[in-house]
């Protein structure tokens, strides 16, 4: 059909755009009757108040010594803070480095970039071969990384205690396995947009295979990729203190335990505490962003 | 080949170039040093006492996995050879008692919550946006601000930015506890916990795809005499649709995970039953669960996928 004159290009897609708007509401007055959602529970019983008014009175104070009497040769609470800091950052930093390691080998297979490094023309049996047997890679990655995002981290945590009882190192994994699958599904899209013309100049050149790959290839995709390394890591740090209600020492673990004690001060030094793990991991991903990726 | 390379004066000069090429590639030593400095961290946590990959695959350890592995089958099928019409009709009864309703819950709490994300992404991206959120938004004034309002405004700036952050930092699960404990058991929690994380979340989004906008046309509105409300709901707003779309349905699908396992908490969605079959020890429904919620996470990617690609084209 030819376009009415004076049309405003684009004009049949907004309609669509709209459309998405109105399923969007519609979407969320459905889900509100379904929730029941009423606003008037919207206001706290007369316990729920008791709970808000001591936690945010105790919103700028938070506790720099334990609220009770502890017993002797008890660390000091900031010490506590401190250490479940630390294995907060260690359980983080573990799990991540294991996602980069499964996340590069997954999400190269998950791409279809690296086949460019292929020669023209070839006709020989080991050509076919391995011309066939790319697409079968591709689809098993693709496959793989699929079943372990669709399982949350605290999903995968309660499956390995199951499967294998309480180990520090089920926490690693747990996060591991998730945001492996996470960092392959954004490398293979990286490598996949990244720009090929020097790829096309080594192959034009003669280099082999893994040089066009190595060394046209990735170098243009890796700093996309180191940058969202870095961000998936302030992710994994709140993972981490999250597997703390789990029953690991990580932040969590004192947050709940400290609410469930009615130390509302102890609380928010553990909250605080979380919040500038994060706020640093903010600022040095995002540092490194601008230097990066510009 | 021979030919490029007869002249050895040539080849020379062709390293002394890829030399000095070398030497000019862009560095930052910030980013060097970030480098070393995660090398370091992965490699002390590693070697710190807690993590010992030695003991994980220890006889016991490996006697509970087998355990586990053969409970994982269909109760009625334990111990018996596999037939498909028992473990069908076994699925059947488990989805028909507690399945289907919690995952249509899951399923209402994360729209729900993106929902009530989006609206309060865009309310604070007002107050947090740098180029919105200044006393003469746009456009110079024809008299220079006085300097209470411009502080004024750089403070609203500031506490909107803190607040986003604070709200982010803190993880869905942790607010769901707090939202919990405060205000009982209802949907609302886990709702409101996924809203406030989010909305943090877009709204730092939103606020960066503010401050990159043209201001060409904004400036024409004031330069009409539209208000800063105006500005936004005639401007401000449409311009951004796009984008804050394709952000909104990335989160939706954190959201629709981040559903799935807040029911941890005692709210009736998948994460309820899964926690609750682990501790009656049976991991076969536990397991039914687990592969229920994979399948709304699946099916969340689908549509928040097709949803993307229709606004990408309209863009």
């Amino acid at each position: 059909m030819a376009p009415e004159p004076g049309a405003v290009p684009g004009r049949r897609w907004s309609g669509h755009r709209g459309l998405v708007l109105v399923v969007i509401v519609a979407a969320g007055l459905w889900a509100g009757f379904e929730l029941d959602l009423d606003p008037r529970d919207l206001l706290p019983g007369e316990g729920g108040w008791a709970i808000a008014r001591e936690l945010f009175a105790h919103a700028l104070s938070p506790a720099l010594d334990y609220e009770d009497e502890v017993p002797e040769g008890t660390r000091p609470l900031l010490l506590k803070a401190l250490e479940a800091a630390r294995l907060t950052v260690i359980f983080a930093a573990a799990a991540i480095s294991l996602s980069v390691v499964f996340g590069v080998l997954l999400g190269f297979a998950a791409s279809t970039a690296w086949w460019i490094g292929d020669p023209a023309g070839g006709h020989g049996a080991g050509t076919v071969a391995r011309r066939s047997v790319r697409p079968l890679i591709y689809g098993v990655a693709r496959v793989v990384i699929t079943l372990m995002r669709s399982v949350h981290e605290l999903i995968w945590a309660v499956l390995l205690l199951a499967a294998f009882g309480l180990s520090q190192l089920s926490a690693v994994i747990a996060i591991a396995i998730p945001y492996s699958g996470t960092l392959a599904k954004v490398f293979s899209e990286m490598l996949d947009e990244a720009p090929r013309d020097s790829a096309l100049a080594l192959r034009a050149a003669g280099a082999s295979p893994a040089q066009v790959f190595l060394f046209g290839l990735l170098p243009r995709a890796l700093p996309d990729m180191t940058a969202y390394a870095f961000y998936r890591f302030e992710c994994a740090l709140r993972s981490s203190a999250v597997l703390g209600f789990f029953g690991y020492p990580t932040l969590g673990y004192f947050i709940a335990a400290s609410f469930e004690n009615l130390h509302y001060g102890e609380v928010w030094t553990y909250l605080y505490t979380l919040f500038v793990l994060v706020a640093l991991a903010d600022w040095w991903s995002g540092a490194l962003r601008r230097r990066l990726v510009g | 080949m021979s030919s490029h390379e007869a002249d050895p004066r040539d080849a020379g000069r062709r390293d002394l170039e890829i030399r000095r090429l070398y030497r000019a590639r862009p560095r930052s030593r910030f980013a060097r040093w970030s480098g070393a400095a995660l090398v370091l961290l992965v490699a002390l946590a590693w070697s710190s006492s807690e993590l010992r990959f030695g003991d994980y695959f220890s006889e016991r350890r490996m006697a509970n996995l087998e355990r586990f592995l053969g409970e994982l089958r269909p109760y009625p099928l334990q111990g018996k050879d596999f037939d498909l019409s028992v473990a069908a009709s076994w699925a059947g009864e488990v989805l028909r008692g507690k399945g289907w309703a919690a995952a249509g819950v899951t399923l209402a709490m994360s729209v729900a919550a993106i929902v009530l994300a989006a609206l309060g992404a865009l309310a604070l991206t007002l107050y947090a946006a740098r180029t919105l959120a200044s006393p003469e938004p746009y456009l110079p004034a024809p008299r220079p601000p006085s300097r209470a309002r411009l502080w004024t405004w750089r403070a609203v700036v500031a506490l909107s930015r803190a607040l986003l952050i604070f709200v982010r930092s803190i993880p869905e699960y942790v607010w769901a506890f707090i939202f919990l404990a405060v205000l009982g058991p209802t949907a609302w929690p886990v709702v409101l916990a996924l809203a406030v994380h989010n909305s943090g979340i877009l709204g730092k989004l939103t606020a960066e795809v503010v401050e990159n906008l043209d201001p060409e046309p904004l400036a024409a509105l004031r330069g009409l005499g539209a208000s800063r409300m105006q500005i936004a709901a005639a401007g401000l707003f449409p311009l951004i649709l796009p984008r804050f779309l394709l952000y909104f349905f990335y989160r939706w699908e954190t959201c629709v995970r981040e559903a799935t396992v807040l029911g941890m908490l005692g709210i009736v969605s998948l994460g309820y039953w899964i926690v609750d079959a682990r501790a009656r020890n049976h991991y076969d429904e536990m397991f039914f669960f687990v592969l229920i919620g994979a399948g709304i996470v699946l099916v969340g990617d689908l549509v928040s996928a097709v949803a993307r690609e229709v606004i990408r084209r309209a863009a």
